[in-house]
């Protein structure tokens, strides 16, 4: 956390620094990053491997084109998606966890691609698969245009995607968050001590499903365009590699994941067609050879270093 | 009015009564201890009071009050807590998280959900309490799991007792621990108890810990109960003998 | 036509899809079983042998050949996956074999892609399954009905391997302790490689046998994949008759609802997997956790 401020700082030069196409795959880079670490919720901190996170991703960006579609500033339709994701999140949320580990992972599966199936059939209400357009960032309240802008919306992502993790970060310190992560390391302890199990993953869930909502509203507004292709099953993969790859339960991790996926990603579209094979492989490699991710191998590669330092000491402490 | 009360517990397996209507109380800041030679379905009642086992008849009161149909966390939130035999704890989390949590959920706050480093701070300074009672101190940023056998009991002891309940129920608390940290658990024990009266139930199958700590004995065999009192009592009791020996002394 | 012929004709419709759908999620249920693994791959298989299926048809000119082969495209895949990278995961937890066979799916699905193209494909049937039968007066796909007899036999033989022959004892026992049958002497992984096979060989003949009436095409396995899950769900995680009966139930919403409700027979499936779970979370038939 304390690197937060000047990392921020960094990037709020960005617009001055570099050309206009690396700003918007910056954006693109901090909403993906927001999207993977709403994911971290669930599956680092409380152990739920949800295959359907792309459902209250699509649902806050499909709520919140409609909302710029009926004329709503834009951080009110904003927030008008995240609740709509969000109260979407606890009947899912509810019924889903009432399976644990592989058969919750299909449930979740299951439900997105239901929402998936809605969208592309709605076609009046949804425009199927032709998806949305025709709206933009409506200014206000009180005419402020300052996100308007492509550096604008960049700067409004930055400081909504930092005030996501402080809270995602608040949260997951929280007695709730540890909580959390007590049923994740012994469901049987965490009950022996007076803790619901199941109440405290609904929590979890929803909580990443409306973290998941704003990254979600935030590429409505970035793209000006949505289209069932976000909710397809396969996005469900590109958020998970990120997490994994960048480290489960570290909520940094899962956003360099992310950054690094979006960078690969581009890179590779260039010039091949087969990114999604490039993804599978990636995928297969990282849970086999790194699962803790890079954020893990970096925090044992610390842990080992520190090991080292101590012991000329004598110290009789363990590793702290 | 005692503190727990169990009627006429029965648990049948098809033809196989594991336990016949066996019925016990223990009184607010009384420890009393459940022993029995093997096979006499110690585990079993126990299991049947803390709720992880349906009973085929039989009531069991906390408090006053019938705890039927309790799970493991009403079970807590009402005061009473338990361990287990075999050693269930947050592996991978700190020894000082370990019991921190348990003074979190008995604290109002247990579950706000915005971080706060004075709630952090204090209920990591009670968690420290304990764990300098029961001699954990110097391990509190080791992982839980890389204790040793007996330090996770202590541990597991410790995290029962932080709930601060009105009752604890331990299963086997000394369960694979050398003779020399069996003593050291039954000197601790006696030194909490002094300090703050809980009331605790405990099975045990080393007769130096139970007439070490018990106020009172409840001797089961077959599943039946046959000897109920103070140690000295339980001691003589010819039947007593006969369950454990199979011959009656003198 | 009348109410009792259109029933008829929607029963029909019914079993043969059935039938279909318990050969895919057989399969699944066989790997789950014995091996604790839920094959993400799955949907993914299915597709694979559907088009090399469609392919050797073509090559040879001949629909059984396009049949045999695949299933045993689909087996070989599957047995070259499991013996050179599952085995040696298998102190690893379920969720890892749920994300490498999520990651296996995309690549199999893309190599497929890339090998086929993008176009979807089809299929030629043989004289002797183009025709239709009459019932009650009304035609009746003979394909529909070839698949329902074919699926009770493919599913029929398989019964009898399991619960009558020695593979079947082997394969048993080895579900519920792996170490002891090991330890009695018996080749553990050369079976689970063997089961993980079968099992993605019916998934293949399964996409194969699909394709008269879905056409092959790259999305096949994704929709396929979901499908069994829900089957799955319903049915409850490795019980064969938990598949079989979900399967039933899947079809019947999804072909009498395709009918009544044609945009929403999808809802309607969901809506029963909702309802069994609330009723039964481990579904109808499944394991008591």
């Amino acid at each position: 956390m304390k690197y937060a401020v000047p990392v921020v700082a960094m990037l709020a030069a960005a617009p001055f620094a570099l050309q206009s196409y690396q700003v918007t795959l910056l954006t693109e880079i901090l909403i993906f990053a927001l999207f993977a670490m709403s994911l971290d919720v669930q599956m680092g901190y409380a152990r739920m491997f949800s295959f359907g996170h792309v459902l209250p991703y699509g649902v806050g960006a499909y709520a919140c084109a409609f909302a710029l579609q009926a004329g709503w500033p834009l951080p009110f339709a904003i927030a008008g998606a995240v609740l709509v994701a969000t109260l979407l999140s606890i009947p899912i949320g509810w019924l889903s966890t009432r399976a644990s580990g592989v058969a919750f992972a299909m449930l979740t599966l299951a439900f997105a691609q239901l929402g998936y199936a809605i969208v592309f059939k709605w076609n009046t209400f949804t425009g199927g698969s032709d998806g949305l357009t025709g709206f933009a960032r409506n200014a206000g309240p009180f005419g402020f245009e300052g996100f308007v802008s492509r550096d604008g919306y960049f700067w409004l992502v930055l400081i909504v995607v930092f005030a996501m993790y402080w809270l995602a970060r608040g949260f997951m310190n929280s007695a709730m968050g540890r909580a959390i992560v007590g049923v994740r390391e012994n469901e049987r302890r965490a009950s022996a001590i007076g803790y619901v199990p199941r109440s405290l993953r609904v929590v979890a869930f929803v909580v990443s499903g409306a973290l998941a909502g704003v990254a979600g509203s935030l590429h409505a507004g970035f793209l000006l365009f949505v289209s069932p292709e976000i909710l397809h099953w396969t996005q469900s993969g590109h958020v998970i590699i990120a997490v994994i790859l960048g480290g489960t339960g570290t909520l940094i991790g899962p956003m360099i994941g992310a950054a690094l996926i979006v960078l690969a990603h581009h890179q590779l579209s260039a010039v091949t067609d087969s990114w999604p094979l490039v993804m599978g492989l990636l995928f297969i490699i990282v849970v086999i050879a790194a699962p803790k991710g890079l954020w893990g191998i970096k925090a044992s590669l610390a842990a080992r270093i520190s090991l080292r330092r101590a012991r000329p000491a004598g110290e009789k402490h363990a590793a702290s | 009015m005692p503190l727990l009360e169990c009627s006429g517990l029965t648990k049948r397996w098809g033809a196989v009564t594991t336990v016949d209507d066996v019925s016990l109380t223990v009184d607010a800041g009384e420890v009393v201890a459940l022993i029995g030679p093997n096979g006499a379905g110690k585990s079993t009642v126990f299991n049947l009071i803390a709720g992880a086992i349906k009973k085929t008849a039989g009531a069991v009161r906390f408090a006053g009050e019938s705890v039927e149909h309790l799970s493991a966390y009403d079970l807590a939130q009402k005061g009473l807590s338990r361990t287990y035999q075999i050693t269930c704890l947050f592996p991978q989390l700190t020894v000082l998280e370990n019991v921190r949590l348990a003074v979190q959920a008995r604290s109002p706050g247990r579950l706000r959900p915005m971080a706060s480093k004075a709630f952090v701070d204090k209920t990591q300074a009670a968690a420290m309490e304990w764990l300098a009672r029961v001699r954990l101190a110097d391990c509190a940023n080791r992982t839980a799991g890389q204790l040793s056998h007996g330090d996770q009991r202590l541990l597991e002891i410790a995290t029962a007792l932080a709930l601060q309940p009105k009752l604890v129920l331990l299963d086997e608390p000394t369960q694979g621990m050398s003779v020399e940290e069996t003593r050291a658990t039954v000197r601790l024990l006696k030194s909490l108890l002094e300090d703050a009266p809980i009331a605790v139930l405990l099975v045990e199958h080393d007769l130096e810990v139970v007439f070490g700590v018990a106020d009172r004995i409840v001797v089961l065999d077959q599943g039946r109960k046959i000897a109920d009192g103070n140690p000295e009592a339980v001691r003589n009791d010819p039947a007593v003998q006969r369950a454990y020996l199979g011959v009656a002394h003198a | 036509m009348s109410v009792l012929q259109l029933w008829l004709n929607l029963g029909l419709n019914t079993l043969s899809l059935a039938s279909l759908l318990a050969m895919l999620t057989v399969g699944l249920t066989l790997i789950f079983g014995i091996m604790r693994i839920m094959n993400f791959a799955h949907g993914a298989m299915y597709m694979f042998g559907a088009y090399v299926g469609i392919s050797a048809a073509q090559w040879a000119g001949n629909f059984w050949a396009g049949l045999l082969l695949a299933a045993l495209s689909a087996a070989a895949v599957g047995a070259i996956f499991e013996s050179g990278l599952l085995r040696h995961l298998y102190k690893r937890d379920a969720s890892s074999f749920l994300l490498i066979t999520f990651g296996l799916s995309l690549v199999l699905t893309e190599s497929t892609r890339l090998g086929w193209g993008s176009n979807s494909r089809d299929v030629q049937l043989p004289e002797a399954l183009a025709g239709v039968v009459f019932v009650m007066d009304e035609p009746f796909p003979l394909y529909r009905v070839f698949l329902i007899v074919f699926g009770l036999t493919a599913l029929g033989i398989l019964a009898i391997v399991i619960l009558r022959s020695r593979l079947g004892l082997l394969i048993r026992s080895i579900s519920q302790n792996a170490e002891m049958t090991q330890a009695l002497g018996v080749n553990v992984g050369t079976i689970r490689t063997l089961t993980f096979a079968v099992g993605c060989g019916f998934a293949g003949l399964g996409g194969f046998l699909a394709v008269p009436l879905i056409t092959g095409y790259i999305g096949m396995g994704s929709a396929a994949i979901i499908e069994s899950f829900v089957i799955v769900m319903i049915g409850g995680m490795g019980s064969f008759l938990g598949s079989a009966v979900g399967s039933l139930l899947v079809a019947t919403t999804q072909s009498f609802g395709n009918f009544y409700f044609p945009d929403l027979s999808l809802v309607v499936t969901y809506l029963l997997m909702i309802g069994v779970l609330l009723y039964r979370p481990g579904g109808l038939f499944g394991e008591e956790e």
